[in-house]
């Protein structure tokens, strides 16, 4: 792999293409332990109240920010104004001017409103944020928050938790054809495979939490989406056969044994 | 007197300012962000804002999570 290849968004450059999350683990040493495994250099956190009793570990403890670039998300608001506050809330903790931007329409799906995603992502825009957005898989709405001045774009693969994978892939294939940012796949990775068929693809990254802490053995796997992302990466840049219905022998047809 | 802080009430010496408000619950002003009655206090104003009862404080900081 040439050198050059790493992942860049609003004047940074980073080598892993894995973006990572920090909910859902069994407890912070698993956490620490897959973030290590995972190769990632970009965390995700949420943006709440701290905890009053002082007896609970925090999080921030367990992060080694000189390593990682913390990506605050602005999970859990469901409109542009409750994610505006958040993402200027989490700014203000002065330790990333980031922000995964997350609007989300339904409850059930998690998917996003990107009526409100693209209202947000216009203001904050203009507040000077760097904001990466998640979206669905629409080509649309991805050229209208590349348009609205998104550092990146980062539709679904499925439902967040999902599992599913890669649900669309051509429509995620026509948004890498057009876009000019970085593509993320963010949400429905549960396997290795998974996110290298997102690389293979041509995506710019992947990001995920639950399919590496949701595993039951989230080191293991954070481990596997690291070669996943690598080989998936590679393949891509490889330039694959063609798929044919029919075979190409590989082996000439002269000097066969009679 | 008594403040609102993340929802909760608390007792707080009279006449504290955020700094101190902070050294009481050890939380540390480096790893958290702070609205007073829905304005957010820049860090370094912490030590010149003083609280009066009922004033209504948000702390924020990051904790593990994502989508839930």
């Amino acid at each position: 792999m040439e050198k050059s290849d790493v992942l860049t968004f609003a004047g940074r450059q980073f080598r892993s293409r894995l973006i990572v999350g920090t909910g859902k683990y069994p407890d912070y040493l698993s956490m620490q332990r897959a973030h290590d495994a995972s190769g990632a250099e970009i965390v995700t956190v949420a943006v709440r109240r701290v905890n009053l009793d002082r007896t609970q570990e925090s999080l921030l403890d367990h992060i080694d920010t000189k390593r990682y670039t913390l990506l605050p998300n602005t999970a859990g608001c469901y409109t542009a104004e409750e994610a505006i506050k958040t993402a200027i809330l989490a700014r203000e903790v002065g330790l990333s001017d980031l922000v995964k931007l997350e609007v989300i329409g339904d409850q059930r799906t998690l998917f996003p409103d990107n009526e409100e995603l693209l209202k947000a992502t216009r203001v904050l825009v203009k507040e000077g944020f760097v904001v990466l957005p998640y979206t669905n898989d629409d080509p649309v709405m991805a050229k209208k928050l590349e348009d609205a001045g998104a550092a990146a774009v980062m539709p679904l693969g499925a439902p967040i938790g999902s599992g599913l994978g890669i649900r669309n892939p051509y429509n995620i294939k026509i948004i890498l054809e057009t876009a000019r940012v970085p593509v993320i796949v963010d949400a429905g990775v549960g396997t290795a495979s998974d996110a290298a068929i997102a690389m293979e693809l041509g995506c710019d990254g992947v990001l995920m939490n639950t399919g590496i802490a949701g595993a039951k053995d989230p080191v293991a796997m954070a481990e596997a989406m690291r070669h996943a992302v690598l080989a998936g990466r590679l393949a891509y840049l490889a330039g694959r056969i063609p798929k044919k219905l029919y075979a190409t022998a590989s082996s000439p047809l002269e000097g066969v044994i009679d | 007197m008594e403040l609102i802080v993340n929802g909760k009430r608390l007792e707080v010496t009279e006449g504290a300012t955020l700094t101190v408000l902070l050294n009481e619950l050890n939380i540390n002003p480096l790893r958290v962000a702070v609205q007073l009655n829905l304005e957010i206090v820049k860090r370094e104003r912490y030590e010149n804002t003083v609280l009066k009862p009922g004033d209504r404080l948000e702390i924020i900081t990051f904790m593990a999570g994502g989508a839930e």
